[in-house]
């Protein structure tokens, strides 16, 4: 009898202490922390770089040293030619690069959904869509009236998800073949972090789309036009870590597919190994059933035929 | 083997701040074409048109490459009064870049 009661006493003392274990953080609020962080940097400098000036006597970088599309863009020159760069390009974008293709090789694409500022940017332009829509019915009512009249345009998703491919080729096919930055003019993040120069280039009316349709969409331009996501999606079926679905768990109420912001149809995938997932695990966060859903290690390659 | 997403947050800045800071380690690291890896400023040596850049002057690519401002300024049509102390990037226009002078430069020097 004594000892039930020390066995409650006990259990109800060390309660706090299990609380206190809990992280302090939810998963998607850290993972929304880090992406602030870098997009908080990239901001820094940008205000740094401008309030500097071209002619500054200290050596201020760009925004643009930090950007690893850049490295993307140069490394065919920087490999013919023995070390030169195309214009815009520093050493720093290639080791960018190098960073972005690692973090695929090993997790996925995680550099688009924990660190790239532009992706933390349609991800926030998102959030507020749904801010807005929760406390102001009539926009609520738009978007779903708009949503439904555009839904038949859902069948060109998939072949407009190949179309960032195509940017790919371009961007780095044209400046390998010009020695310069073909697709720069068109860049958004090009256009967000040179903003302050007064030139209006077609990357401008690009971010002003990209940032009206994530009101509707969530991460259009990761979805169908972003070359790096393009290239980092593809290193990143080389990973071991993969989103898997324990069927026997699983009651297929799509929860997961809702959540994913690059719309994959998570709940009739077994494991996730489409190309464009970004491992921002907002699936896996959604998931109202207790290991249905999971991040796991396993062979690098297996499960690819499994695809979607 | 099932892996935490904390533990994978954590994993992916690891990895990717980790690239970061071993090749700024190795000196393998530069943020601006006005200065090398190892700090040094960069100096246009007049052996190579690709040296060029925009931050460039006017009177610096003149000097480096023996071609004077005047003959560059009436190539590509642009006003002879021009100061030398202009940055190339200053001058763009539709008929005049840093990628048009160099080759320009390319041009001029090898007849």
């Amino acid at each position: 009898m004594e000892a039930i009661t020390r066995s409650k006493v006990s259990k109800t003392r060390l309660l706090p202490q299990v609380r206190k274990l809990a992280p302090p953080l939810g998963q998607q609020a850290f993972r929304h922390t880090i992406q602030a962080g870098f997009a908080l940097f990239i901001l820094f400098v940008t205000v740094q770089h401008v309030l500097a000036g071209e002619n500054a006597a200290t050596t201020v970088p760009s925004p643009e040293a930090y950007c690893p599309l850049g490295g993307l863009e140069t490394l065919y020159r920087y490999v013919t030619s023995g070390g030169k760069f195309v214009p815009h390009a520093h050493l720093s974008n290639l080791v960018l690069l190098a960073a972005v293709f690692l973090t695929a090789i090993l997790a996925r694409s995680a550099f688009c959904g924990w660190v790239c500022p532009l992706g933390f940017l349609q991800d926030m332009a998102g959030g507020f869509s749904g801010f807005i829509q929760k406390r102001i019915p009539l926009v609520e009512q738009a978007v779903k009236g708009l949503k439904s009249r555009w839904a038949p345009l859902a069948v060109i998703d998939r072949p407009l998800r190949l179309l960032k491919y195509g940017v790919l080729a371009w961007a780095v096919g044209g400046a390998a073949l010009y020695t310069n930055m073909v697709f720069r003019d068109y860049d958004p993040w090009a256009a967000l972090i040179n903003i302050t120069e007064i030139s209006i280039r077609p990357g401008l009316f690009v971010l002003g789309i990209l940032i009206l349709a994530s009101f509707f969409v969530q991460r259009p331009w990761c979805r169908y036009a972003c070359p790096l996501g393009a290239v980092s999606g593809l290193m990143g079926w080389l990973s071991p870590v993969r989103v898997k679905r324990e069927a026997s768990l699983c009651k297929s109420c799509a929860v997961c597919s809702k959540a994913c912001p690059m719309g994959l149809p998570v709940h009739k995938a077994n494991t996730v190994t489409s190309p464009d997932c970004t491992g921002c695990l907002e699936c896996v966060a959604a998931c109202p059933r207790k290991g249905a859903l999971e991040l796991k290690v396993e062979m690098p390659v297996a499960g690819i035929r499994k695809h979607q | 083997m099932r892996l935490n997403v904390f533990v994978y947050g954590v994993l992916v800045l690891a990895i990717f701040m980790g690239t970061i800071f071993t090749a700024r380690a190795a000196g393998y690291w530069s943020t601006s074409g006005r200065i090398t890896s190892s700090g040094e400023a960069v100096t246009l040596t007049g052996a190579d048109v690709d040296e060029i850049k925009g931050w460039m002057t006017l009177g610096d690519v003149a000097a480096a490459y023996g071609v004077p401002e005047q003959e560059i300024l009436a190539a590509f049509k642009l006003p002879l009064e021009t100061p030398p102390a202009k940055q190339l990037k200053e001058l763009e226009s539709d008929s005049f870049s840093a990628t048009s002078l160099r080759e320009w430069l390319k041009e001029r020097l090898t007849r």
